[in-house]
C-alpha cells in the first residue's frame, strides 16, 4: 500500500526520518546464547493479548459477588466465542507467567543484570510480582469454590508476616475475610491498578534495555561478535516466534479450556486436596514444611520470613554479585540461580503430584 | 401427622432436584457440528500462521542477501526524481 499524500502529510508534521535512523542505529550481538533475546519479546507479545482479551472480557463480566459467577458462565456458554476469549485470557496468562520466569532466570544465569543494567533486573523482578498478582487477583473474579479458598490461604498467608501482615490482610481483603468486598477490590487490581502500574514499568524496562543496549554474556564478551540490525532483521525473527508463541495459545486455548467450579460460597468448608495456581505451589509446599511451632514462635510466620528473604535475596542479586559487576565469571551466583531454579520446580512438581 | 409427612414429602420430592444439577458447566461448545467447525477453523488458523511464516522467511531472507550485497545503504547524494 503506497499512499503518498498521506505520507507527505505525515512527513510535514513529524519527522519519521529520525525514528527510523533511531531504528537502525540499535544492533543486536550474535552468539551461542542469543535465543534468550526472545523470551522478553515473547512476554510482552503475551502481555499484549492479556490486555486485549482481558478488554473484551471486562464488557460482560459483572463484578459483583452475586453475578460474578453467573457472568462468567454466561461469557463462556451464550456469548458467540465467549468461551474462546475467556480460555485465551487463562492460557495468555499461564504462558506469560512460563515466559517471565524463563526470562528471569535466562537474566540470572547470563549475569544481564550486571552493572550497569541493575535497574532493568529490578524492574523486570517487579513486572513478574505484578504478574503472579494479576494471576492471584484474576483467578478470584471467577468467584468459584476453588477461587475462593485459594485466595482466602493466600492472603491469610500474608497475614502471618510480622507487624504489616495484619494491614496486608486487611488492605487486600478489604476487611476481616475474603467477602464479595474482596471481589471488588481485586477486580480494581485487575483492571486499573495493576494495568497501569504493569504499563509504566513496561516503558522503563524497554527504555533501559534501549538506553543500555542488549547485555552479552560474560563468556562471549571478549569474542569478536557479529552484529544483526535490530530493525527489520530482528523484528522479522521476533515476529515469527510472536506467532508460534499465538498459535500455541489459540491451540491450548481451543484444545484445553479451563474449568468453571460451583460458586463460591463463604460458609461451606473448603473444597477437599485444595491447591492454589501453579506458580505457587512451591510457596504452598514450603509452607507444609515448616511444623505449627518452632521453639514457641509461630511456625508459619517463620516460614514466611525466611521465604521473602530467599526473594529479597534473589531481588537483589546484582548488588550482591560483585563478580559479574567487575565483568569476571562469577560461579558462585550461577550456583545461586540453579538452585533456586531446581527447588522452584521441584516443589512445584511435588505440589502438583501430592 | 400429617402435616410432618407433607413437609418431608415436599423435602425429598424438591431433593429430587439435585439429581437434575449439571455437574460441569460447558466450556466448550457441545453440538457436534459447532465443535467441528471449531476444530476446523484452529487447522485453517494454523495454515495462515506457517503461510506468515514463509512469507517472513523469505522477506528476512531477501534483506539478509541485499545486506550482504551492501546496497541496503541510501546514497546521500542520489538525485530524487520529484
Amino acid at each position: 500500500m503506497n499512499c503518498p499524500r498521506l505520507k507527505s502529510w505525515f512527513s510535514e508534521r513529524y519527522n519519521f526520518d529520525e525514528i527510523r535512523d533511531l531504528a537502525k542505529q540499535k544492533f543486536v550481538p550474535n552468539h551461542k546464547y542469543e535465543i534468550w533475546y526472545y523470551t522478553g519479546g515473547i512476554t510482552l507479545f503475551l502481555f499484549i493479548i492479556q490486555f486485549i482479551t482481558g478488554i473484551v472480557l471486562s464488557f460482560y463480566y459483572i463484578p459483583y459477588f452475586e453475578h460474578a459467577h453467573k457472568s462468567i458462565i454466561e461469557i463462556v456458554t451464550k456469548l458467540n466465542m465467549g468461551w474462546f476469549f475467556r480460555s485465551l485470557h487463562h492460557w495468555g496468562a499461564q504462558i506469560a507467567i512460563v515466559m517471565l520466569f524463563i526470562h528471569v532466570w535466562s537474566t540470572l544465569l547470563l549475569k544481564a543484570y550486571r552493572k550497569p543494567r541493575e535497574f532493568i533486573w529490578v524492574s523486570g523482578f517487579i513486572l513478574l510480582g505484578i504478574a503472579i498478582f494479576f494471576g492471584l487477583s484474576g483467578y478470584l473474579l471467577l468467584w468459584d469454590e476453588r477461587a475462593f479458598a485459594a485466595v482466602r490461604v493466600a492472603t491469610g498467608g500474608a497475614g502471618n508476616f510480622p507487624v504489616v501482615g495484619g494491614f496486608i490482610k486487611a488492605f487486600l481483603r478489604g476487611g476481616i475475610d475474603v467477602t464479595g468486598d474482596t471481589l471488588t477490590r481485586f477486580y480494581a487490581f485487575h483492571v486499573s491498578v495493576l494495568p497501569l502500574i504493569t504499563f509504566c514499568l513496561i516503558g522503563l524496562h524497554v527504555i533501559l534495555v534501549q538506553y543500555h543496549g542488549m547485555s552479552v554474556p560474560i563468556s562471549v564478551e571478549k569474542e569478536k561478535l557479529k552484529e544483526t540490525p535490530f530493525f527489520p532483521n530482528f523484528v522479522y525473527k521476533d515476529l515469527i516466534i510472536w506467532l508460534i508463541v499465538l498459535g500455541i495459545v489459540v491451540t491450548l486455548a481451543t484444545l484445553a479450556p479451563p474449568e468453571i467450579g460451583k460458586k463460591a460460597d463463604p460458609l461451606a468448608p473448603a473444597p477437599e486436596n485444595i491447591k492454589p495456581e501453579w506458580y505457587f505451589l512451591f510457596l504452598f509446599q514450603t509452607l507444609k514444611l515448616f511444623p505449627g511451632e518452632i521453639l514457641g514462635m509461630n511456625g508459619e510466620t517463620i516460614a514466611i520470613l525466611l521465604i521473602s528473604a530467599g526473594i529479597l535475596f534473589f531481588f537483589l542479586i546484582p548488588f550482591f554479585d560483585r563478580k559479574s559487576q567487575r565483568g569476571e565469571r562469577s560461579t558462585l551466583f550461577t550456583w545461586i540461580g540453579i538452585i533456586y531454579f531446581l527447588y522452584f520446580v521441584i516443589m512445584t512438581v511435588i505440589g502438583f503430584i501430592s | 401427622m400429617k402435616r410432618i409427612f407433607t413437609a418431608l414429602a415436599g423435602i425429598f420430592i424438591s431433593a429430587t432436584d439435585l439429581f437434575a444439577q449439571q455437574d460441569k458447566i460447558d466450556v466448550f461448545p457441545t453440538v457436534p457440528y459447532e465443535r467441528f467447525i471449531v476444530y476446523q477453523n484452529l487447522f485453517i488458523f494454523w495454515i495462515g500462521i506457517i503461510g506468515l511464516i514463509v512469507i517472513i522467511k523469505m522477506k528476512l531472507r531477501e534483506i539478509e542477501r541485499i545486506q550482504k550485497m551492501g546496497i541496503d545503504k541510501e546514497g546521500k547524494d542520489i538525485p530524487v526524481l520529484d
